[in-house]
């Protein structure tokens, strides 16, 4: 158990370095760090509805950030779960909205193309990579500011919410009887569906095939070439659960908390999700404890605002001092993976071939590796 | 066709500069995804710098100091702190989005955006006709950015110090034999990635409206890495490419001028990103092959 401890401390070590680097610009900028620091305890446990708030956001974060986990440890690094998350959420919410059918179909089959959505979405990027060698992390991301201009022309086309005012675009919303969740409570069907999602990620990656499958190619696909596992159907396995997942989440977003899809002012999940999953250490109970804390760091950072008159962008920056520091020490687990400088000798490199070829070789070591 | 080429250009020098500032950081081995953080951070320093101060050349120098400043952050985090260069740069994107707004609202007490009295001059300016207006709107940064490329290109290839970086990329033990100081090269590259990163952001704030807006880099740091990857981290072939995707930005603004709207616009935007998709692909496959070619040849060669 002191091990365990030993290991929370030393993950939590840089998220309190990196509240502690972003109070000190507070402080030097002018707002009272007092405030900030009793706004975000009052957002995590004692104002009003703070821990449903911490329940609310921490779902997505846990649903998401337990697919990403699944794809980091097969080595794929698939950033696009912004992306499969609001293709996920614009699947739900056109079937919410235009289809006709009693209420528990409608949410069942609203699920079932939300997660098929999500799936397809980050499988794009799959095949390009494992079939093809196309770098995921571009593709992933470059797919994410495609799902924005798509959710884009949806909020602003085919299903605009003609009342909607200010900035942000929006679709209709959803009518109240359809939803599970309101915005200030929490609802027990959306917590039952994330623990049993847990239950079912901790099976996959710790008692079946796939799941071997997963680590044994994470950790050395050359070796599980030889013993004979398909690298590329795993592989793109991962990419099917980890849209999948973040797809399933665009599907509870849309029924519970959120009710419709909006532009722009969703805080960026996806890439929580990313660091949730990393400091995780990429294992379910790690990433379902990160999970519960980043939020009710999401929840304090939406309270902080009401609380004091910090502009909600000096909470992106605590995210991104989070996520700057977060990897400083466990570098390892994720490192091994993408090592830019693993010193993997490679015959191309024996002979005296000139320089161009050996950046070739930089290039393609990373999907030459992982295809064996 | 004027209108089209003329915004090529124009759409073409942010992403050329970033990209070839790029390719240092991918030669030495660092898969720098804080590019477009990079670029925001120099661009609002740049216009804030220019508010201020009514000086471009301040505002340039500002805005290459904040760059190497926050590159050298990002170097330390990895060489010596042995942090994740992919979660580091999304961090440092991620504290750019913040950072930039945080300081407009703190410092400027502005929302969304800041204008500039002063932008980078544009030594043609204001020629009506024939091939003179193609490059009319170019600033001083789009008419220096060939002889960039051009430098870098020289400077990779000509020099022991373009070559460390390579070495120290390419084959990380080697290097270290030789006596190479790894960890000051990948630094020295990283000082040349936040270089090109720092002009491209000035460029896209000051080269032509003069003014910052919140998010205005708009995934160009992320196109800019995929094009030093498109063009096989050669700086030349790199500049092809911006000047390829610059295209695909241009069909979009275009026809948002001449309000075509046969097509909803947000497929218009999302036009760079596809063909970003489809040339990271290309360029693996020709990569993939090319490989397969050496390591036949290598084959044939063993005994």
């Amino acid at each position: 158990m002191n091990q365990h401890l030993a290991r929370l401390i030393t993950r939590l070590a840089p998220v309190v370095i990196a509240f502690a680097l972003a109070f000190v610009l507070f402080a030097a900028t002018g707002f009272s760090a007092g405030s900030v620091a009793s706004g975000i305890v009052e957002g995590v446990f004692t104002g009003r509805g703070a821990t449903t708030n911490t329940i609310r956001w921490s779902i997505p974060l846990i649903l998401i950030g337990l697919g990403i986990a699944v794809s980091l440890r097969a080595g794929e690094f698939n950033i696009g779960a912004q992306g499969q998350f609001l293709v996920g959420s614009l699947a739900a919410i056109w079937v919410a909205l235009k289809w006709d059918l009693p209420k528990p179909w409608l949410i069942f089959f609203a699920i079932v193309l939300a997660v098929v959505a999500g799936a397809l979405w980050s499988a794009i990027a799959g095949v390009l990579k494992v079939y093809l060698g196309a770098d995921e992390v571009i593709t992933t991301l470059m797919l994410n500011f495609v799902a924005i201009q798509l959710v884009q022309w949806v909020a602003t086309g085919p299903l605009r919410d003609p009342f909607s005012s200010g900035d942000a675009a929006s679709t209709e919303r959803l009518d109240p009887s359809m939803r599970v969740q309101g915005s200030g409570e929490y609802s027990l069907e959306l917590i039952l569906l994330t623990i049993a999602v847990i239950v079912a990620a901790w099976s996959l990656l710790e008692r079946s095939r796939l799941g071997i499958a997963v680590q044994l190619i994470g950790a050395n696909p050359k070796a599980a070439a030889w013993q004979g596992l398909s690298i590329r159907g795993t592989q793109l396995h991962t990419y099917l659960i980890a849209g999948g997942l973040a797809g399933l989440t665009g599907a509870t977003e849309v029924f519970g908390p959120a009710g419709r899809v909006v532009t722009g002012s969703t805080p960026a999940l996806g890439f929580t999700a990313l660091v949730v999953a990393t400091v995780g250490s990429l294992a379910v109970v790690g990433t379902v404890a990160a999970g519960l804390f980043f939020g009710g760091l999401q929840a304090a950072i939406l309270y902080l605002p009401i609380v004091s008159d910090l502009p909600p962008s000096g909470l992106r920056i605590i995210e991104g001092l989070v996520a700057l520091l977060i990897t400083a020490q466990l570098a390892t687990a994720l490192r091994r993976r993408r090592s830019t400088q693993s010193p993997l000798p490679d015959k191309a490199l024996n002979g005296n071939q000139p320089i161009e070829e050996g950046i070739q070789h930089v290039l393609s070591r990373r999907s030459r590796d992982e295809t064996g | 066709m004027e209108e089209f080429i003329a915004s090529t250009l124009r759409s073409s020098v942010p992403l050329a500069l970033a990209g070839v500032g790029a390719l240092f950081a991918v030669r030495a081995g660092i898969f720098h995804l804080g590019i477009e953080g990079l670029m925001l951070a120099s661009a609002f320093t740049a216009v804030g710098v220019a508010h201020s101060t009514e000086s471009i050349i301040l505002a340039v120098l500002a805005a290459l100091v904040v760059s190497a400043v926050l590159s050298t952050i990002y170097w330390f985090l990895l060489d010596h702190l042995h942090a994740d260069a992919i979660i580091v740069g999304l961090g440092l994107t991620t504290l750019s989005v913040g950072g930039t707004a945080f300081f407009l609202d703190v410092i400027f007490g502005q929302r969304g955006r800041l204008d500039s009295p002063v932008g980078l001059p544009r030594p043609i300016r204001g020629a009506d006709d024939g091939a003179a207006s193609l490059v009319s709107e170019l600033s001083i940064l789009g008419w220096l950015t060939p002889l960039l490329v051009l430098a870098s290109f020289m400077l990779l290839r000509r020099t022991a110090f373009g070559l460390r970086i390579t070495a120290v990329g390419t084959y990380s033990y080697g290097a270290r034999a030789a006596g190479i100081r790894e960890s000051r090269v990948r630094l020295a590259a990283m000082l040349c990635t936040s270089v090109g990163s720092a002009l491209a952001g000035v460029e896209l704030a000051l080269g032509g409206l003069s003014t910052f807006s919140e998010g205005i880099t708009g995934g160009r740091g992320f196109i800019a890495l995929a094009a030093a990857l498109f063009g096989q981290l050669h700086p030349l072939a790199t500049a092809a490419a911006a000047v390829f995707f610059g295209a695909a930005n241009a069909i979009g603004v275009v026809t948002q001028v001449n309000s075509i709207d046969f097509v909803p616009r947000p497929f218009i935007l999302m036009i760079p990103f596809i063909i970003t998709i489809a040339a990271v692909t290309v360029s693996a496959i020709v990569r993939t092959q090319a490989q397969q070619r050496r390591m036949e040849r290598l084959d044939a060669h063993e005994p």
